[in-house]
């Protein structure tokens, strides 16, 4: 998986590319525990993120749960495949999704 | 205009020192004169000493030339280079120990050299080509490489001369290969299929990072091309577009997979002669296998005894239930159906072989090619892909092993043309079983898992199936995790196999005969 990060102050962009499962989530997770300190502003791109599986999952619900004490968070440009799995998981509810 | 980028190789010999440094300097300039830009070897085979005055004169004909090697240094010469730092300037190659394999047990002969034992720890292989140092680098290197992807194989340590030849030792106590355990034990047979298919299962499953080995796939061309001018145009073309619609798999492949090729040291089973191995999909592996136990003895029996020792019963028997294990199917159909397959690339690879020994010029030869051209034909006739998947494939659980499961399912579903929605759900499905198992089943020791998929047609049904040996668990006894939570009140786990229950058409546990199956149904 690329992970793409475009900080700006507060705000953090980080865009996904590939697959977020088993293997690649714990990545994902060091580089958010690494870079969330101090941000009020998450931005998820998920355009590019073929596959997501509940590793995937694991790590957007506690990053939310994470933001939701600091500031916000936002996932935009959610693919087809990738929305599927929200709805059948409650997390269209949970997220702010653009 | 050949001639004059050819390496030219310049013997050194004696001392080199301030004395005769100026009149060898002179000598070996002279050697190199008129020719621009080739690649000198320096052998220094008979060179006793030399002084700092001499290694300036190394410097200087380094200069005059693109690319200088130093080959056949002693002990006490290599320490000087070294020491003055030369070694990391040029290429410096010390001298071989040479040993003699006369009256050596042969046990084993390969495409490229024959195996001897030359004590009771060590065996060496002495290869064909007089010329084999480029081979036995290569085979260490890719030996290497195998080792570091997890197949158990034999690394020489050691470069020896042998005659002119050139013989790469490795240590192998005690071993015997499988060709001498069929032949002395049959009634070993059905463990010799199980040891035998499971590491080429091993070998099929590992991903070899790209560029890293040959792609079978642009050699299976390159036959189907040589083909075209021996076979009528339109078989020609056939077999020319069977091979091209092979898609190109980076999975690794032995290349020359026989029992002479794995041998059982102690209780431990190593692969050997590493020298083919490539990259590719399996049935240019199968092609070679049918080959070695059947093909290259179907008209002549007893061309199997002089090599494997044992007889062409003993051989296609083998074949047959290792084909068998290997597909994970009691399938008659299926089986004769990838066997004609493989066979398309074994009788390619055969008559190319034979033509290009000169089989058109003997009697023998023409009746060798006939009979195979004739079985290729017929196989052309019926075979429209060269492409099938084993339906099952057992690995450690391990999440490591995940890629390879995922891409064993996918090479399934894309045969059937999977719409890329249930491509992802599928996947979904089959990370969060097989991770589980690898999580709990075994926890803390590991074990096997296996997964079988089995694809049913009109409706287009996949049916996937995973096995365990590991404690009994029921993962769909757990309730499903509330999905109307809000955020902070929402669990982190148990969403995997809700996601399973919501997208697959059936999902089934049953604990039979110890052990855990759970089976996944998906409608395409």
């Amino acid at each position: 998986m690329k992970i793409d990060q475009i900080k700006n102050g507060a705000e953090l962009t980080i865009a996904l590319e590939g697959r977020l499962d088993t293997t690649t989530a714990p990545e994902l997770e060091k580089i958010l525990k690494e870079t969330l300190d101090g941000v009020t502003m998450l931005t998820l791109d998920l355009a590019d993120l073929a596959y997501l599986s509940s590793a995937g999952l694991r790590v957007l619900l506690s990053t939310q749960k994470t933001m939701a004490k600091q500031g916000e968070m936002k996932v935009r440009h959610v693919n087809g495949i990738v929305m599927d799995i929200f709805e059948v998981t409650g997390f269209s509810d949970i997220l702010t999704i653009e | 205009m050949p001639n004059n980028r050819e390496a030219v190789r310049i013997e050194l010999a004696g001392r080199i020192d301030s004395n005769n440094a100026a009149q060898v300097e002179a000598d070996i300039l002279a050697r190199l004169a008129g020719k621009k830009a080739v690649p000198v070897t320096l052998d220094a085979a008979a060179l006793d000493y030399i002084s700092s005055a001499g290694l300036r004169v190394l410097l200087r004909v380094r200069k005059a030339c693109t690319d200088m090697t130093i080959i056949g240094v002693s002990s006490e010469v290599y320490e000087i280079l070294e020491m003055t730092g030369f070694t990391e300037m040029m290429t410096v190659e010390k001298a071989y120990r040479v040993i003699s394999v006369e009256g050596c047990e042969e046990i084993g002969r390969g495409a490229n050299g024959t195996i001897y034992r030359i004590d009771q720890d060590n065996v060496v292989k002495v290869y064909n080509n007089a010329d084999a140092l480029a081979d036995i680098q290569h085979e260490r290197e890719v030996a290497r490489l195998a080792l570091i992807l997890g197949i158990p194989t034999a690394i020489s340590y050691d470069v020896v001369q042998v005659g002119d030849s050139y013989g790469s030792v490795f240590e192998l106590l005690n071993a015997r290969s499988f060709s001498k355990i069929l032949a002395t034990e049959p009634e070993k047979m059905d463990w010799c299929v199980r040891e035998y298919v499971e590491m080429l299962k091993k070998i099929h499953g590992t991903l070899v990072p790209a560029g890293k080995l040959p792609d079978m796939r642009e050699t299976a061309l390159s036959w189907a091309r040589f083909m075209q001018n021996h076979l009528p145009e339109e078989a020609g073309n056939k077999l020319l577009s069977l091979v091209e619609a092979v898609p190109h798999d980076d999975h690794m492949l032995h290349g020359d997979y026989h029992t002479k090729n794995l041998e059982l040291q102690n209780d431990e089973v190593l692969l050997i002669d590493m020298d083919t191995l490539a990259v590719g999909h399996p049935v240019f592996e199968l092609a070679s296998m049918y080959n070695s136990f059947v093909g290259y003895s179907e008209l002549d029996h007893e061309v199997i005894k002089k090599f494997q020792g044992f007889d062409f019963e003993t051989g296609r028997t083998f074949w047959r239930k290792s084909l068998e294990a290997y597909l994970g199917t009691g399938s008659e159909t299926k089986i004769r159906e990838v066997e004609d397959k493989a066979r398309v690339i074994g009788y390619t690879r055969m008559i190319r072989r034979s033509i290009r020994r000169g089989g058109l010029e003997t009697e023998t030869g023409r009746a060798e090619i006939a009979f195979w051209k004739d079985e290729l034909l017929q196989l052309l006739d019926r075979v429209d892909t060269l492409l099938f998947s084993a339906s099952e494939l057992e690995v450690e659980a391990v999440t490591e092993n995940l890629p390879a499961v995922q891409s064993f399912v996918e090479r399934h579903l894309e045969a059937v043309d999977c719409p890329p929605r249930a491509l992802l759900q599928i996947g979904v499905a089959v990370e969060e079983i097989f991770v589980n198992i690898a999580n709990y089943a075994y926890a803390p020791d590991k074990g096997k898992a296996t997964v079988r998929v089995e694809v049913s047609e009109e409706p287009i049904t996949v049916t996937i199936t995973f096995m365990d040996h590991g404690v009994p668990y029921d993962p769909l006894a757990k309730d499903d995790p509330d999905v109307t939570l809000p955020a902070q009140d929402r669990e982190v786990g148990g969403l995997g196999i809700f996601l399973t229950k919501k997208t697959m058409d059936d999902v089934t546990y049953e604990y039979r005969d110890g052990q855990n199956i759970l089976t996944l149904k998906k409608n395409l």
